[in-house]
């Protein structure tokens, strides 16, 4: 038990540095971007965020082909974890992108491939949680989520592609910019910074989800 | 106790059927139903414990017990329609977790209301029952079934327009299309008249001579087993045995023998 | 083979359930055409601008209209004991899946033979010159939403909030599909100087293909109790 609470804050407190590390470079040591200007310093918060975005996705899925298989209910409860946190970090991601676009382009919302491909695969996470919250039963939800998530999931490359045809046919894409070594290393720091908050959201909140099916399932036996 | 060893596929009703259907006949020995340690929760909510039953082929079987206690789960646990939660159990030789599909072709099961749809004529659902259990039934052959239940003069009305009684008719007529090696029913009697009921009574004894093996739940004491040989009582999820003669004189519904032990 | 033949009874009991009781068609019928009506109500009387837009208005009418008889896959078997009527049966249960999914398939296509002729009124477009691709577009993608929604509608049926639940679940999966059949449709009736809607119509194709096999390997799990 203290062990593995121990454990949790030990990556609770790297977490932590690593973040306030990368966030001081990110802020204030990398030269801001020649053409953009200060702005593209939220890149450094919206890339990582981004980035859990779609591994989160990528755990819910895992997990539920798992679950599946094996019909364990600690793989569902890791799914569940991993798609609550994914939401939050892509409500970031989009909000960060919006208000980079804003100065950039001039508007709030674009067609984008990413940014369109991320608010639906919100939408996504969003049915993913909805219909869990359907079932008492936890082997029926835990079953019916898997489901989601796994069609969810599978949809999201084909989503990206069709827009991406959708976006080039209509204008050419945006070309990858090339990005001076100190700013992609500050980029990589800050993405490993934000795995490792990722890690220890998920060690807190599945041990959450454990105690929370303890509960359900002594009520269900004596309420 | 079993009655005889009859391969059931060349005596009654549809033996042609059964050339029909090529159901490849299971070996005579090993029970009509084996469970071990069986058991079936709905999230929290455990149904059925820890079951033991074995029922030899041939055999047919009273399950009496209150209302709630399990009887319609177990039926449709032995249906597959239901995984089970824990447990062995095999249905006719074949695993239930697994090997369904077989079961499914030997196991025919008569629930409350039926599977029965009220916008199709009597002929019509019988037709559909009998093409999703893989059988081609000629007209003829379709009206003979539901003549047998008596319900050739109404065969082309709606569903809809019929009683009860009529309704549960056309559900002994579909039972009746292709030859089963285990026949569930789940409250046959209820919502017949004398004369439904004596239907019922014939159909299992139809069953008895071709050597399919009955399983009839019922809240009713007293009608369930009189058509059978031997009875258990499902309560609060768990088996136990009952004097069958003392049933079988029982005019006891268990309605009130449920309300009265809470 | 056993499969496609259970299949086909169950669109044939549906379709027969359908032709007497005359629920659904009639009423997809009516909320299609009203819902188109509005659009082309709503977006004024631009000529160009409708046009332009015909694409996507006609496939989001469709859509509406298709999530009507999706909710109604599964419910007609309620008065019946549910799915479990379906289950009780010998084979492969994924059998049900392809009845509802034919099914689905035919009255769709059935209410767009109405709603594309009145989508050419509403919109003034030009459909005849182009009736054959215009065909394959409509039935590429009402294969393509069925698919999917007949796959989300199993999952939903027993939902408390079954309306909310479905749409939810089902349009985000679908943009692909929509994308493809909304742009090839635009691009057939306005005019397609590059040749594009060559891609869309792959799209749809590979967007079919993929679904189609999920589904059908999944369903079984679906429907476990």
């Amino acid at each position: 038990m203290t062990s593995k609470s121990g454990l949790a804050n030990f990556f609770g407190v790297t977490a932590l540095a690593l973040f306030l590390v990368g966030s001081f470079v990110g802020l204030f040591v990398v030269p801001a971007d020649g053409m953009q200007g200060d702005i593209q310093r939220l890149m450094y918060v919206h890339v990582p965020a981004a980035w859990l975005a779609f591994l989160s996705f990528f755990i819910v899925f895992l997990m539920s082909v798992l679950y599946l298989i094996q019909r364990d209910l600690r793989w569902d409860r890791v799914a569940q974890s991993s798609a609550e946190i994914g939401v939050v970090f892509t409500v970031l991601t989009l909000a960060l992108g919006s208000m980079w676009g804003k100065p950039t382009w001039g508007v709030w919302w674009t067609w984008d491939p990413r940014l369109t491909t991320t608010a639906i695969m919100l939408a996504i996470y969003v049915g993913y949680l909805a219909i869990r919250s359907f079932a008492d039963d936890p082997d029926k939800r835990a079953r019916w989520a898997a489901i989601v998530g796994i069609i969810g999931f599978a949809n999201v490359p084909i989503v990206y592609l069709s827009v991406i045809w959708w976006r080039t046919l209509h204008q050419p894409p945006s070309s990858p910019r090339s990005v001076s070594p100190e700013i992609l290393w500050t980029l990589l720091f800050n993405v490993a910074a934000f795995t490792v908050i990722y890690v220890y959201l998920m060690m807190r909140r599945v041990r959450l989800a454990k105690l929370e099916g303890e509960l359900e399932q002594r009520m269900a036996y004596h309420g | 106790m079993s009655s005889t060893r009859l391969n059931s596929w060349h005596v009654g009703w549809n033996s042609s059927r059964a050339q029909e259907a090529a159901i490849t006949p299971t070996s005579d020995t090993g029970p009509a139903v084996e469970l071990v340690g069986f058991s079936k929760r709905f999230g929290w909510n455990r149904v059925l414990r820890a079951i033991d039953l074995r029922v030899d082929r041939g055999t047919t079987l009273a399950l009496v017990g209150p209302n709630g206690a399990g009887k319609t789960t177990l039926l449709k646990c032995l249906a597959t329609l239901l995984q089970p939660s824990g447990g062995e159990g095999t249905v006719c030789g074949f695993d239930l977790r697994k090997e369904g599909d077989a079961i499914r072709e030997r196991v025919g099961l008569v629930t409350v209301r039926g599977y029965v749809y009220d916008d199709l004529t009597a002929e019509e659902n019988l037709r559909f029952s009998a093409r999703m259990s893989g059988l081609k039934l000629g007209p003829d052959e379709n009206r003979a079934a539901l003549a047998r239940v008596g319900l050739e003069r109404v065969a082309d009305q709606r569903v809809r327009t019929f009683s009860t009684g009529m309704r549960k008719r056309v559900v002994l007529a579909q039972l009746r299309i292709r030859p089963l090696e285990l026949a569930l029913l789940d409250e046959p009697y209820a919502g017949l008249d004398t004369q439904g009921m004596a239907l019922v009574d014939e159909f299992v004894r139809e069953f008895r001579d071709e050597g399919t093996t009955v399983i009839i739940a019922s809240h009713q004491a007293g009608e369930a087993t009189r058509a059978a040989e031997q009875t258990l009582i499902l309560k609060n999820g768990k088996l136990s045995p009952m004097d069958h003669d003392e049933a079988a004189q029982s005019h006891l519904s268990f309605q009130s023998l449920g309300a009265s032990e809470g | 083979m056993e499969l496609l033949r259970r299949s086909w009874t169950i669109v044939w009991k549906d379709l027969l359930i359908e032709a007497r009781t005359k629920q659904a068609f009639n009423a997809m019928v009516f909320f299609a055409a009203l819902v188109l009506f509005i659009f082309s109500f709503a977006l004024g009387p631009d000529t160009e601008l409708l046009q332009q837009v015909s694409g996507g208005l006609l496939w989001v009418g469709i859509a509406f209209t298709g999530i009507l008889s999706l909710n109604r896959t599964y419910q007609s078997e309620e008065t019946s004991g549910g799915i479990e009527g379906l289950r009780v049966y010998p084979g492969d249960p994924r059998a049900i899946y392809l009845g509802k999914l034919f099914g689905n398939i035919i009255i769709l296509l059935a209410v767009e033979m109405v709603l594309f002729p009145a989508a050419a009124v509403l919109f003034q477009i030009q459909l005849l010159p182009h009736a054959l691709e215009l065909a394959g577009v409509a039935i590429l993608g009402t294969i393509g939403f069925s698919i999917v929604g007949t796959f989300y509608a199993a999952l939903t049926v027993n939902l408390r909030a079954r309306e909310v639940m479905l749409p939810l679940l089902l349009f985000p999966a679908l943009i692909p599909m929509l994308l493809g059949a909304v742009n090839a449709t635009t691009l057939i009736v306005v005019g397609d100087p590059m040749l594009d809607s060559g891609i869309w119509i792959r799209l749809l194709v590979a967007f079919d293909v993929i679904f189609f096999v999920i589904s059908l390997w999944i369903f079984p799990i679906a429907l476990e109790e």
